[in-house]
């Protein structure tokens, strides 16, 4: 079968900064930071961290009511991300004539419901009741959130979710481009949701020691990736979307095609949980290089993955210097999780959105808060302030998981 | 609260479903109570009343049936 090409017709997320997705990408190119000081009311210590939460965002009002409570809140992120990149893609919601068989849906999502079962846990231990609502397990389970978008599109070809903690997304988009470019589907919805501020699971990314500290003076800069002085990552929570659809379909229909998605590698470090390794990382790249038909000379920009971690930063810079060689020095680099934060199942996804909008825009947004490189982060050309003014062909977005999973995504640029 | 203004807050709450709307004669299923939310249901009303419902009970089709069936087992409880 001959392969498809792979139009970007559809982009949407649930906003941190709570405005539509113009706003977004202009507050990032600003450098302006989502992150804020968070002090819950736990017990028996409350969580008081620096967070990215999407205060503004309303599921009833977004939703419905009805559907809102049929949903936890990474679904309901998941939906309303989902429903805004559906709409930015000019189809209607409801079929018309046009069969939506082979259409589908890949979601990533490190923790799906997690949220729904913790609150279980609570009514169970902490109030000592004996039973739960009967829709926890439809609120709680992985596939909720996917399960919902297809219900609601009308979308009847495979609707899956992936679960591979930072990389989720990424490989929910790798998988949606493959099935497009296939020509199994003609149109995929694919991107992640998640929200990590369940009690449990804040706290033991905290064990972990690789959170950044921060009170309410000093949270927004808390997430300092590839600086000498970095803490560490900064969780939240999000929702993104995109539609990918068959290049020929969404030219016949006249749709705004936002920018093409042109490759994707995925590897496994298969060494260490938690402790990335270049090898891995440099696998992931060239196959995805491969993939696009690429060479490292055809790269304008990187969107790291970038987390701010001690270990993270250095070895994914490492690999992007052994890949990009000679072109290592002029290659422009950001890791966007200093502003958005780190929001695990969603991040790979809105990392995708920011990385077709910097090709849409010819726009690098910067890694805010880098001052003073490390120098075991140098080599590349960090993007500092936004930068316009030169012609960004084509990008790569990185995201590399614990559990030693890589995906990196490559997209071109699109005459506008 | 009675069961017939349980079932309308329910409703009114979960689906959006106008009181008014919620008459002896409707069905449940037009109203929008699907299997699903009919467990949910079921659930909030033996929460409410502190009933355990038997698992092999008929499932209500209208609003009176199942106005019926609740009234019944709160009266059974308190005798």
């Amino acid at each position: 079968m001959s392969q498809r090409r792979v139009a970007i017709t559809g982009l949407g997320l649930v906003s941190p900064y709570g405005g539509d997705l113009t706003d977004f990408f202009t507050r990032l190119s600003a450098g302006e930071s989502a992150v804020r000081y968070l002090l819950t009311e736990d017990q028996p210590r409350p969580l008081s961290i620096p967070f990215v939460s999407c205060p503004t965002f309303d599921p009833d009002a977004a939703l419905g009511k009805p559907l809102a409570s049929m949903m936890d809140r990474f679904a309901q992120l998941g939906m309303a991300a989902a429903f805004a990149a559906w709409d930015d893609c000019g189809l209607p919601r409801k079929a018309g004539g046009e069969s939506r068989n082979d259409w589908g849906v890949a979601w990533g999502t490190a923790l799906g419901g997690t949220l729904a079962y913790e609150k279980g846990y609570r009514e169970l231990w902490q109030k000592g009741r004996e039973r739960l609502s009967p829709l926890s397990v439809v609120l709680g389970m992985n596939n909720a959130a996917n399960a919902h978008i297809s219900i609601q599109l009308g979308l009847g070809g495979v609707s899956m979710s992936h679960t591979v903690a930072c990389a989720s997304s990424a490989i929910a988009i790798g998988e949606a481009f493959r099935r497009v470019r296939s020509g199994e589907a003609t149109i995929m919805l694919t991107g992640g949701s998640d929200v990590p501020q369940a009690y449990g699971v804040a706290r033991a990314w905290e064990a972990l020691r690789v959170m950044a500290p921060g009170d309410a003076e000093t949270s927004a800069h808390a997430c300092r990736p590839f600086s000498a002085d970095r803490r560490g990552l900064v969780l939240g929570e999000g929702g993104a979307a995109l539609v990918l659809e068959d290049w020929e379909h969404a030219v016949a229909r006249g749709a705004r095609i936002h920018g093409e998605i042109v490759g994707y590698g995925t590897s496994c470090d298969h060494s260490h949980l938690v402790r990335p390794e270049a090898e891995g990382q440099i696998r992931a790249l060239q196959l995805t290089l491969a993939d696009a038909g690429m060479t490292p000379a055809d790269i304008d920009y990187i969107n790291a993955h970038g987390t701010a971690t001690t270990e993270g930063d250095p070895v994914e810079i490492a690999a992007l210097k052994t890949v990009f060689g000679d072109c290592a020095d002029r290659l422009a680099v950001s890791a966007t999780k200093s502003m958005h934060g780190h929001s695990l199942g969603a991040a790979a996804a809105i990392e995708a959105i920011v990385t077709v909008l910097a090709l849409r825009e010819q726009t690098v947004p910067p890694t805010a808060h880098l001052e003073q490189l490390d120098p075991g982060c140098a080599g590349v050309d960090h993007v500092t302030t936004a930068r316009t003014g030169q012609l960004l062909r084509a990008a790569l977005s990185n995201s590399f998981a614990f559990g030693g999973s890589n995906a990196v995504l490559a997209f071109r640029a699109v005459a506008q | 609260m009675d069961s017939i203004g349980l079932i309308r807050d329910f409703l009114k709450d979960r689906l959006g479903v106008e009181p008014e709307n919620v008459i002896s004669g409707a069905l449940l299923a037009d109203l929008g109570v699907d299997s699903l939310m009919m467990l949910e249901l079921m659930f909030e009303f033996e929460d409410r009343f502190g009933i355990k419902l038997s698992s092999d009970l008929k499932t209500p089709r209208t609003v009176g049936e199942m106005v019926t069936l609740m009234d019944g087992l709160i009266n059974s409880q308190k005798s």
